[in-house]
């Protein structure tokens, strides 16, 4: 009996533990989208010991969405985090290809709302967003010349509401809250 | 015989009533401009920026403007029957980056039809140009569309739905719409009974 409940656990431990990387299942659009920027960047995300402060910050997001100037923007263990940090993005002028392997990447289900680009500066901001049940999932990518991030949120429908008026502070309020320590 | 009547009669109705949707969707539709091809711009433009408010996403939107908030109340009643609103904006470093031709394909779009330019505002010490223009049938707005042509910027904004000057202006800085410089709108001048 013993025996059996020690292969559960490793096995639990194996399964859930291969999705450390950015905690969540793997196959998922999130996903797809951190490895297409990987791919197309050649880049890597953050690994383990940064990746826990990313875990750490996604949930203090939540909270402080929750209890800030957006409120309930994120319910509690929602949003998720990718950091790409201190690397080059470099598109070679390609940033049109960058934006067609990720738009591959993601299900159509998935709604472009806003995307917004500087070539010169390698700036990109992409936001898209998609029915999650009662509720809305907002996947938000800012790329840099020498960092990026990709957050996935959910929101509840009368928050969402509130931050399409502003779409492009919805990605803004979303990113900063969960890359700047508070 | 009846029960075969009644059925004919209710699936003429619905099928009327299919048409009648239908040609709604298709007016509607005709009022969405077809604006990727202008995606094209962004491989030279120094910035780009691309909202897509789809029907389905306004429709929701619309739905959780609900408390008795006057912003909210304010809100509601400028996006009623709004089917989306979409808006492309390309900045250039250098003036005389992109040429007419290149937006001639939204151009030709509003030339004629159902649309109609309401207002056109030229700048020749700029060389800013605003033009406005409505999509209507009869004495229903299905849409508006508003172009802003400088020689370092362009811009299209593209809203599907019963909409007027004064409701575009109060959008401005809202829901992706960006502020356009637009005259102010005539005020309403009240007919005086004689």
């Amino acid at each position: 009996m013993k025996l059996k409940l020690v292969i559960i656990l490793i096995a639990c431990v194996l399964l859930f533990g291969s999705s450390v990387p950015i905690g969540s299942a793997s196959g998922d659009d999130f996903n797809a989208v951190v490895r297409a920027i990987e791919q197309f960047y050649h880049v890597k995300h953050q690994n383990i010991p940064l990746l826990a402060r990313a875990g750490m910050k996604a949930a203090k997001t939540a909270a402080r969405i929750r209890g800030g100037e957006y409120k309930r923007l994120a319910e509690a263990g929602s949003a998720r985090v990718a950091f790409f940090e201190e690397q080059n993005f470099d598109s070679h002028g390609q940033i049109g290809s960058f934006k067609a392997s990720m738009k591959n990447a993601l299900a159509e289900t998935w709604s472009p709302l806003v995307q917004t680009l500087a070539p010169k500066n390698e700036e990109q901001n992409y936001i898209f967003v998609r029915e999650l049940g009662k509720n809305f999932s907002v996947l938000v990518i800012t790329i840099e010349r020498h960092e990026a991030t990709v957050v996935e949120a959910t929101v509840a429908p009368q928050i969402l509401a509130q931050l399409m008026k502003d779409p492009n502070e919805m990605g803004k309020a979303l990113t900063e809250d969960a890359t700047i320590d508070p | 015989m009846k029960t075969l009547f009644q059925h004919s009669l209710k699936a003429i109705t619905v099928s009327v009533l299919l048409l009648a949707a239908t040609s709604v969707t298709v007016r509607a539709q005709s009022a969405r401009l077809q604006i990727d091809q202008l995606d094209s711009l962004a491989n030279k433009a120094s910035e780009t920026v691309d909202v897509k408010l789809d029907e389905h996403l306004m429709q929701l939107t619309a739905k959780f403007f609900v408390s008795k908030d006057p912003d909210d109340a304010e809100i509601r009643d400028l996006i009623k029957g709004v089917k989306g609103i979409y808006v492309k904006s390309f900045t250039f470093e250098k003036e005389g980056e992109y040429s007419p031709a290149e937006i001639d394909s939204v151009m030709s779009q509003l030339r004629g039809g159902a649309w109609s330019k309401i207002i056109g505002v030229t700048s020749k010490k700029d060389g800013d140009n605003v033009e406005v223009y409505l999509n209507t049938a009869g004495d229903q707005i299905n849409g508006l569309a508003v172009l802003s042509i400088e020689p370092k910027e362009f811009t299209v904004v593209n809203i599907v739905g019963p909409i007027n000057l004064e409701k575009l202006v109060q959008l401005e800085g809202q829901f992706g719409v960006p502020y356009l410089n637009l005259p102010p709108p005539k005020p309403k001048v009240e007919k005086k009974n004689p």
